[in-house]
């Protein structure tokens, strides 16, 4: 019959629409291994993970990208701790103890947060944060700590969206079996709700910590950027996204392809806290 | 747990209010005069780009996540290994950073492909970054169009396509419409990836293959030389009007389209 | 409802603290920031420009931190310790927001949220620039590879023409006094001027102007920074590339360059710094990191 032919070929047709996903990531992983491992082969494999000096306009140039890694990394720690607690914790009040008024006046406030482009953070950073960081606690304000508060900030929605809707998710039973066995409020929603609603506040940290480590625009304006191992939690550090951004406008040859390699490395990253989701997400389902 | 819910809202009114104060003294109408030049820093151009880009890159994005979504949910199984992978490339895609996907379009779109710096390889990237929201949020509409609507629909004789176009895909409305809205967002406040394949340049751009600058790299490049720091001011709240703006309209949407459906 | 009063409240008090630590500590530096006494015990916070920018590569190499080590090659010994901004304007407001910053910006950037120091006694002013006696300026370079179209060739000439230089004199130093009018033959075609994005302001003006007289021509100017705007004219991505320091070797090899304004590079600090002055050798001092509080300058 016509139409049948005509429904396998609009089923067809969304099958090919589905692969474009597959097709994107390939080109992506392609394309930037591609350009990047060779570059990565040259200066050496070890030379340019663990290489902890970064000078690529010596001569000799001198490629290694260590210093940013832990710097990615302790920003994107720093970015949890305070993101996580402040968020999780908005999210429980959103969903379990807020007034259905207020509740329609702060939902869409989050939402906005999550909206508001990272340029605009960045400046935040740098003209509000950066003074009072140096105010209340000394050193330059161009520091980790500044830059794991404004990135704490910036996933904030992430955590607080996500955790909230896995609150709302667990079926109404847990709450009301805690009750009807005689605990309060507060203690069955945090020890009865909370931790069914485990593997959602999960996925939303993963989320955060993805977004927290791929931030470029707001970190490199307030992290001071400096090219070495980081001494201390008032110092700056430069991160891999950072270290991209600065440079790559005017990188050539073999400094240009060490920062596609300084990608390269960031993609892995990802994927890595990604597939390490996905086994979590396995085990505790 | 008080003091975090608004210590959360008090640092979204602050950052708010901090850019008000600072840029509003300088929206003046000239800032939106049709040409930019180096005596009026017109942001014109930048709201025409950014307005071209969004349409350009959801009028890729879309159809092939809306009809990605659909081979999800109501073609594939779920135990399809097929499915599964598919999944697992979105969630990839969603969690790469915007700067990877700024150096994948250079080396992709700008210099393999030959596009050079221009709108086709702001447009292309920025789709590619935004398909895997699309993807997730008409999955989940889909997924909460209940079963007995596709059942009623099949009962009474229509096929699956039919059922697909006319009861599930109105049904599932709003939630795409959400997961677009979200898209925009997305798209209006990109700066890292742009930089790299659409260019900086502040005029209008006069064709697919010629360059052109976002409200948010505009912002950029204002606050970079240090001459236009008040205009950099008040482009960033019109950004923020923007986002309020596109914000707002989804809920009214997502509200109304409910509404309408549960006559 | 008492829930909402404090909720209320606690939120003002704490935007207020907040906006009111902001608002003392960022750019206003009028009457209130002499109530602060000058420390001259802390450390000196040095601020530099990203590795590439042109604005850093000539302040290096006049200032003498960039040095030939033993066997030939230059080095940048830009303290490690120094904050890196990416733009010129981030540098002024850091600079703006710490009093003990040290930066530098290109003259034509200037404004008064931050001080300029006087180097070796000898004020950054134009005068100055133009006569020498202030050594930390450098050329604007404009660098072209092999045969160009007619169209950047009259954009060039019309750069270097009297009406040309007027427009650079406006913000910066003309490098031509007497160059002759502006005689062109006004050819149609589109040109890419990619770059220093110290350049790009009065690469802008020079367009606009240009444009002004020769409606058929597309001039499109990119910005991005000085070795990106030489890398993208020997690519062959632009017509033009635009540079705020002198080429280097490797680019001379393939580009034929051309001074077309002279800018100063000018040392600047916050305003309630009690300094006024620097020796050439102090800066340099300051910027590889062997002065570390602003007490131990001589």
């Amino acid at each position: 019959m016509k139409s049948k032919t005509f429904e396998k070929l609009m089923e067809i047709i969304f099958l090919i629409s589905a692969s474009f996903s597959i097709i994107a990531v390939f080109l992506i992983c392609f394309f930037m291994f591609a350009n990047g491992v060779p570059a990565i082969g040259k200066i050496g494999i070890l030379d340019f993970i663990l290489g902890k000096d970064w000078s690529p306009s010596n001569i000799p140039p001198s490629f290694g990208i260590f210093p940013m890694i832990v710097g990615s990394i302790y920003v994107t720690i720093g970015a949890i701790i305070i993101g996580v607690p402040i968020g999780v914790l908005t999210a429980i009040f959103l969903a379990k103890f807020c007034t259905k008024s207020l509740y329609r006046f702060l939902k869409p406030a989050v939402n906005l947060m999550a909206g508001i482009p990272s340029i605009i953070y960045g400046f935040f950073g740098l003209v509000v944060l950066v003074p009072v960081t140096r105010k209340l606690f000394g050193g330059t304000g161009n520091s980790i700590l500044t830059a794991s508060i404004l990135l704490g900030i910036m996933i904030l929605p992430t955590i607080i969206g996500l955790s909230e809707a896995a609150i709302r998710s667990v079926p109404k039973s847990y709450y009301e079996g805690a009750i009807a066995l005689g605990a309060t409020h507060e203690y069955s929603v945090f020890f009865a709700m909370l931790p069914a609603a485990k593997s959602g506040i999960l996925s939303s940290i993963v989320l955060g910590i993805g977004r927290a480590i791929g931030e470029t625009m707001a970190v490199v304006m307030v992290a001071g950027n400096q090219a070495r191992m980081p001494n201390g939690i008032l110092k700056g550090i430069r991160t891999l996204t950072a270290n991209i951004v600065i440079e790559m406008g005017y990188a050539a040859d073999l400094h240009r392809e060490a920062l596609i390699g300084t990608g390269v490395v960031l993609f892995v990253f990802i994927l890595l806290i990604n597939g390490l989701f996905s086994v979590l997400k396995r085990k505790v389902t | 747990m008080f003091f975090s819910g608004f210590s959360t809202f008090s640092i979204l009114f602050i950052i708010i209010g901090y850019i008000l104060i600072k840029g509003v003294p300088y929206i003046k109408p000239s800032l939106f005069a049709l040409e930019y030049n180096t005596q009026n820093v017109s942001l014109f151009p930048a709201v025409v780009t950014t307005l071209i880009m969004t349409f350009l890159s959801l009028l890729i994005a879309a159809p092939i996540g809306i009809f990605t979504g659909f081979y999800l949910i109501e073609y594939a199984s779920s135990s399809n290994k097929l499915v599964e992978v598919i999944r697992i490339t979105s969630e990839t895609l969603s969690g790469i950073p915007s700067i990877v996907y700024g150096l994948f379009g250079l080396l992709f779109f700008v210099t393999t492909l030959g596009l050079s710096f221009s709108i086709a390889a702001g447009c292309l990237t920025l789709s590619i970054m935004i398909l895997p929201l699309i993807i997730r949020a008409t999955e989940e509409a889909l997924l909460a169009v209940p079963n007995t609507l596709r059942e009623a629909s099949f009962g009474l004789g229509a096929g699956k396509l039919r059922t697909i176009f006319r009861v599930v895909l109105p049904t599932a409305l709003p939630g795409i419409f959400a997961g677009i809205i979200l898209a925009i967002g997305r798209i209006v406040g990109e700066t890292a990836a742009l930089i790299y394949t659409a260019g900086t340049v502040p005029q209008i751009p006069k064709n697919l293959l010629s360059s052109g600058r976002t409200l948010a790299i505009h912002m950029y490049s204002l606050s970079s030389e240090g001459l236009y720091t008040n205009e950099a001011y008040a482009t960033a709240v019109i950004l923020l009007i923007v986002v309020i703006g596109i914000n707002g309209l989804s809920s009214l949407i997502a509200k109304r389209l409910k509404g309408d459906l549960n006559e | 409802m008492k829930k909402i009063i404090s909720l209320v409240l606690s939120f003002i008090l704490v935007a207020s603290i907040l906006v009111g630590c902001s608002s003392n500590n960022v750019g206003e530096n009028t009457g209130g920031s002499n109530k602060k006494e000058f420390d001259l015990s802390k450390e000196i916070v040095v601020v530099t420009r990203e590795e590439g920018s042109g604005t850093r590569g000539a302040f290096v190499e006049l200032t003498g931190v960039e040095e030939k080590d033993g066997s030939g090659k230059k080095v940048d010994r830009t303290t490690k310790e120094a904050i890196t901004q990416m733009k010129t304007d981030t540098v002024l407001t850091t600079v703006a927001g710490n009093e003990y910053a040290i930066g530098y910006v290109s003259t034509g950037s200037l404004n008064d949220t931050v001080k300029a120091l006087s180097v070796d006694g000898v004020a950054p002013t134009t005068e100055n620039i133009k006569n020498g006696s202030y050594k930390i300026a450098r050329p604007f370079n404009i660098a072209t590879k092999g045969e160009i179209s007619s169209l950047a060739q009259d954009f060039i000439d019309f750069i270097m023409s009297k009406e040309g230089q007027e427009v650079v004199s406006k913000s910066y130093i003309a490098v031509d006094d007497n160059a002759d009018s502006y005689a062109g033959s006004k050819p149609s075609g589109k040109i890419v001027v990619a770059g220093s994005s110290s350049v790009t302001p009065v690469m802008e003006k020079l367009r606009e102007a240009y444009i002004a007289i020769n409606p058929n021509a597309q001039i499109e100017v990119q910005q991005s920074d000085s070795s990106a705007g030489m890398q993208a004219a020997i690519d062959g991505t632009a017509d033009i590339g635009m540079a705020s320091r002198a080429l280097k070797d490797s680019e001379k090899a393939e580009l034929e360059d051309l001074a077309i304004a002279l800018d100063g590079i000018a040392v600047i600090t916050h305003t309630s710094n009690t300094m006024d002055n620097l020796t050439l050798d102090n800066v340099k001092n300051i910027f590889i990191g062997e002065i570390v509080n602003w007490s131990d300058i001589k």
